[in-house]
């Protein structure tokens, strides 16, 4: 499916550049411990659309798994596009995912912003993790990550 | 066309299309024996050939989806057959102007036609014609499959006949161009004479021969002919039948790379009765017979051209059904044949095991605009899309799809919304989402799935169950919900769940029973094991005045023949089992008994509990059910619950019982491990007879202590030496059981027996005679107090009793004086008691050892 760039859309990327609608953070057995996103009302609709991606995650890591296991790349890239959104997934080799949604209209954004988002996701939560009041698998509470995750996100309006 | 075809597969193009419909009235259930027998005869060996036909039978079919009969030749009516029930010879002309008058209606494609009539007999059934057959009833119609083979067989020759007839067509002059209907109106007033357009032609009608090969069961042919017109239109940019023509190659490809079919589980080509076997990839592989001439194509194709190129490999059949796609794509008009292809595409993908790949296709699918849907049309297209999802593995995102369908099958729009439709399609939706209907997969460890969804889902079903009009699968769904996630609920949610919930049980209370649904799911019951929390259960004695006491004197059998050693170096240990040890203590049967629960209340809001009560095994036990007043969020909150034992035995509390919200729960302890407990099996003794003591003597102003395992009370008389009083005690049995024996006994509590000597004298001659003592019944024991101090041993004496604290008043020891004596006799008794045995511990004094008959136990 092709997208058009159209003045909306130049205009739209200067403004939203670099930024997120929504970030989530799912544990080994597939339950979330973190998500969020903007606009906060609709958070259902996120909570849908990466729930059904990680279908399309779970069908990369498999894929790739059987022959490389160790060379597999971290990064998983576009996972599905779909009419106003794209989503993007990362795998840590303790199978934490990440995903990343953002609109489909950003046109400008490309894919090493999309890597880097993911390289300070990872840093941050390794830091959670390495807190000893952390118990993993529980919700993230930590403040430092939501900080950073707000950088990333869209600006509500 | 308006509808796809969601079920079409790749290898539906080598089939040919038979129309199966009902002549005027034709009883439904007797119409659709008929049909599966016709239908049985899916797979046809010719004969004196090695081929096989493939048939597809419809018994409904727009006549407008016979337009696109030229763009793909499967897709048009070739035969048909009509049913018809015809009572008597009047209404035979009628019947057969109305089978006529049908074979119009398909009348452009159709190539043969039968009717099978029923009921009639006589003469006009005795015709022989080949068109009709009589059968007599619907019972007896024994060679209706060889009929339809027959019938199928002349389709073949029509088939056969018109291949070769295209086939052999001289080239050039005058090939018609064949058109899907929308593009009639394009073509009107071209110059018939270019190039261009001839190659147009050439073209289109290659690919038309191409598919009547595959029909025909000539896959190699097929083969041929297909790659020969994707040149041909490639060449003139005649992108729809290019696309047809790619959509041919892959088709016939996948015809023989997967003879199972793609299907995936449904297609199983029965064969013929004719002949057993016949794959088409074999039938594909054996030289043809019969000649194609003229235009340059030689009949021995195998040799022209190789044999490699013909077939696409499996990589490229997925290349090529995504070429011809987009090409599809350009035409608005031909959103159906995209779909469909689409999901032909997805079903190869889904036997290559390529998930990938197929979402990809899917996802494509999902954006195809086929302009108007009924609303009917988009819940099938969502269910298919659900189907297909999950066909590839991907499991969240065919329940995602399965909503949706359920959500478009209560939609605003929809007159009468299918409420129970839309459940049905709700339930189906569980496993995508980590949920089950049973609460025992979510009591241990973390959650599983996503709370969020997972609660707008059961809300979902809550809601559809009560639209449904069935109140206590919404009680249940409800109670399940606040069990499974009552982590998750804020306060307000707590609130809003727990209000409607007891607006529902209003109307229909929640009880433990297994709801079975109309299609035999089962609802397992949903216990209510957090409202409240129950974090100890413990088993109370009984007060101590209503406690047994063994009998001494039985004490040597109790330690029984457990085992023949005496001594055992060896000590085993019994391990576990320490919830069901036995409690030190006993119950005795009539007796009320108690239970202590420490509960918290975990909700916001002050919780009430009604008919608390306790669920026990191995003895009749009438619980006497409590109501509770939770404070919101209360710490440890002690509550009792109390029961009478009726008969004797083990009991065991196996749990509690409550309502609250009026949904009844049963908790079973085992079902709770992270409740503390000392033991909860205790034994329940037979009934023991209750005795009340009085004397006759006031009550003691300084009663002693006694030690708590001692029932006591206190009277004190004052006497002088050498002076008599007399106590009567009367014993009454308050109890149920009669009392057998009795024994009173003296005991001094201070160490100066000697001094005092004896003192008490009674006589049980008569109390004994009156024994057994039925209930109601008292006897009275008469006992004799008579001090009775040596003095005469001097100073010795005085000293002695100074020491025991008894206070001795008087002038010096020397002074023969009167010396007063306060010696302190208790006995027990005094209404307020009961007890059960009398185990009294009299300091100077009495005590009676009752019992009734039964020698266990006291």
């Amino acid at each position: 499916m092709e997208h058009t760039q159209s003045r909306d859309a130049c205009w739209h990327s200067r403004h939203h550049s670099k930024m997120a609608v929504c970030i989530a953070v799912i544990a080994k057995e597939n339950y979330p411990l973190y998500i969020r996103s903007v606009p906060v009302q609709n958070e259902l609709k996120f909570h849908y659309t990466v729930h059904t991606s990680l279908d399309v995650v779970e069908e990369k890591i498999s894929a790739v798994g059987k022959a490389m296991a160790d060379q597999r790349e971290l990064y998983l890239g576009l996972l599905y596009p779909t009419e106003d959104y794209k989503v993007y997934g990362y795998v840590t080799n303790s199978k934490v995912k990440f995903v990343i949604v953002v609109d489909s209209s950003n046109t400008s954004l490309r894919d090493n912003e999309i890597r880097s988002m993911f390289r300070k996701l990872h840093n941050s939560f390794t830091d959670v993790m390495c807190n000893p009041f952390y118990n993993p698998g529980d919700t993230i509470q930590s403040k430092a990550f939501d900080s950073m995750v707000s950088a990333m996100m869209v600006q509500a309006s | 066309m308006s509808v796809p075809d969601y079920m079409q597969c790749a290898e539906d193009h080598q089939t040919v299309l038979v129309v199966v419909q009902p002549v005027g009235i034709v009883p439904e259930d007797q119409f659709f024996r008929i049909y599966k027998r016709i239908a049985s005869v899916a797979q046809v060996s010719i004969r004196d050939s090695q081929r096989n036909l493939y048939i597809r039978y419809r018994h409904h079919y727009l006549p407008e989806n016979n337009e696109w009969g030229d763009f793909q030749t499967h897709r048009k009516v070739v035969g048909l057959i009509s049913v018809t029930t015809c009572g008597s010879a009047k209404e035979w002309p009628q019947t057969l102007d109305r089978f006529h008058g049908q074979k119009e209606v398909f009348g452009a494609t159709l190539y043969d036609s039968r009717l099978l009539v029923f009921g009639l007999q006589g003469e006009i059934a005795e015709q022989q014609r080949t068109d009709v057959a009589f059968y007599s009833s619907y019972d007896d119609c024994p060679n209706v499959e060889k009929r339809v083979e027959d019938f199928v067989e002349s389709i073949f020759i029509v088939l056969e006949s018109k291949r070769l007839d295209r086939a052999t067509d001289k080239s050039g002059d005058k090939i018609p161009l064949l058109c899907v209907p929308f593009e009639k109106k394009d073509f009107v007033g071209l110059d018939t004479d270019s190039r261009h357009y001839k190659k147009r032609c050439q073209g289109r009608m290659r690919k038309h021969v191409g598919d009547l090969c595959l029909q025909a069961g000539m896959l190699q042919d097929a083969l041929v002919h297909y790659h020969m017109a994707v040149e041909l239109l490639r060449s003139v940019n005649d992108f729809l039948w290019l696309g047809a023509a790619l959509e041919g190659l892959c088709s016939a490809s996948v015809i023989f790379h997967y003879p199972g079919g793609t299907a995936g589980g449904a297609a199983g080509r029965k064969p013929s009765l004719a002949q057993g076997q016949g794959q088409a990839a074999d039938a594909g592989k054996r030289h043809r017979p019969g000649a194609l001439t003229a235009n340059g194509i030689s009949a021995d194709t195998s040799s022209e051209i190789g044999r490699a190129k013909n077939c696409l490999g499996p990589e490229d059949i997925i290349e090529k059904y995504k070429e011809a796609i987009s090409y599809y794509g350009k035409y608005k008009n031909a959103g159906v044949i995209e779909l469909e292809a689409c999901v032909k595409a997805v079903r190869v993908l889904a036997i290559q095991k390529r998930a990938m790949e197929a979402s990809e296709f899917l996802q494509n699918a999902v954006y195809i605009n086929l302009g108007q849907l009924s609303e009917e049309e988009k819940i099938q297209r969502y269910s298919i899309l659900s189907e297909l999802y999950h066909l590839i593995g991907f499991h969240r995102k065919s329940a995602f799809f399965k909503r949706v369908a359920a959500m478009q099958c209560v939609a605003p729009t929809i007159p009468e919304p299918g409420w129970r439709a839309c459940y049905k399609l709700l339930l189906e939706t569980l496993p995508g989402y980590s949920l089950s209907l049973d609460p025992k997969d979510f009591s241990k460890g973390t959650h599983r799935g996503w709370a969020a969804v997972q609660m707008r889902l059961l809300h979902e079903l809550v809601y559809a169950s009560r639209r449904m009009g069935n109140p206590g699968l919404s009680v249940r769904h409800l109670s399940f919900l606040l069990q499974t996630m009552l982590d998750f609920l804020s306060d307000q949610e707590k609130k809003e769940v727990t209000q409607s919930l007891e607006n529902y049980t209003s109307k229909c209370p929640g009880g433990m029973e297994v709801l079975t649904l109309p299609d035999g799911l089962k609802l397992p019951p949903v216990a209510f094991t957090k409202l409240p929390i129950i974090r100890s259960v413990k088993l109370l004695d009984l007060p101590v005045s209503l406690r047994p006491h063994k009998q001494k004197g039985l004490l040597e059998n109790n330690m029984s023949t457990k085992s023949p050693f005496i001594y055992s170096p060896i000590i085993m240990h019994t391990r576990g089992e320490e919830r069901n040890k036995n409690i030190e203590f006993q119950w005795v049967q009539g007796e009320v008994c108690e239970v202590q629960l420490m509960v918290y209340n975990p909700m916001p809001f002050e919780l009430r509990v009604e008919h608390m009560g306790l669920l026990t095994s191995g003895v009749e036990f009438e619980a006497l059910p409590a109501a509770l007043f939770l404070p919101a969020e209360s710490g440890l909150y002690p509550v009792t619950l109390v029961g009478v034992p009726r008969t004797a035995g083990n009991i065991t509390v196996t749990g509690y019982h409550t309502s609250v919200f009026g949904v009844t729960s049963d908790c079973l302890l085992e079902g709770l491990p992270s409740v503390i407990t000392s033991g909860c099996m205790v034994e329940v003794i037979p009934s023991l007879p209750r005795l009340q003591l009085s004397t006759s003597l006031p009550r003691s102003a300084h009663p002693l202590q006694p030690s708590k395992e001692e029932l006591s009370s206190s009277v004190s008389v004052q006497l002088f030496n050498g002076e008599t009083q007399h106590l009567t005690i009367t014993l009454e049995n308050i109890g149920s059981e009669d009392l057998e024996t009795l024994e009173v006994a003296s005991k001094t509590c201070n160490t100066k027996e000697k001094l005092f000597g004896e003192f008490l004298s009674w006589d049980l001659e008569e109390a004994v005679s009156q024994l057994p003592l039925k209930p109601g019944q008292s006897v009275t024991l008469t006992v004799n107090i008579k001090v009775r101090l040596d003095f005469s041993g001097g100073e010795n004496l005085l000293q002695d009793l100074n020491d025991d604290g008894i206070s001795v008043t008087g002038l010096p020891i020397s002074s023969p004086l009167r010396q007063v004596l306060k010696p302190r006799a208790e006995t027990k008794p005094l209404g307020s008691e009961s007890s059960k045995t009398d185990y009294n511990h009299v300091k100077v004094g009495l005590t009676p050892l009752i019992s009734p008959f039964l020698p266990y136990f006291l």
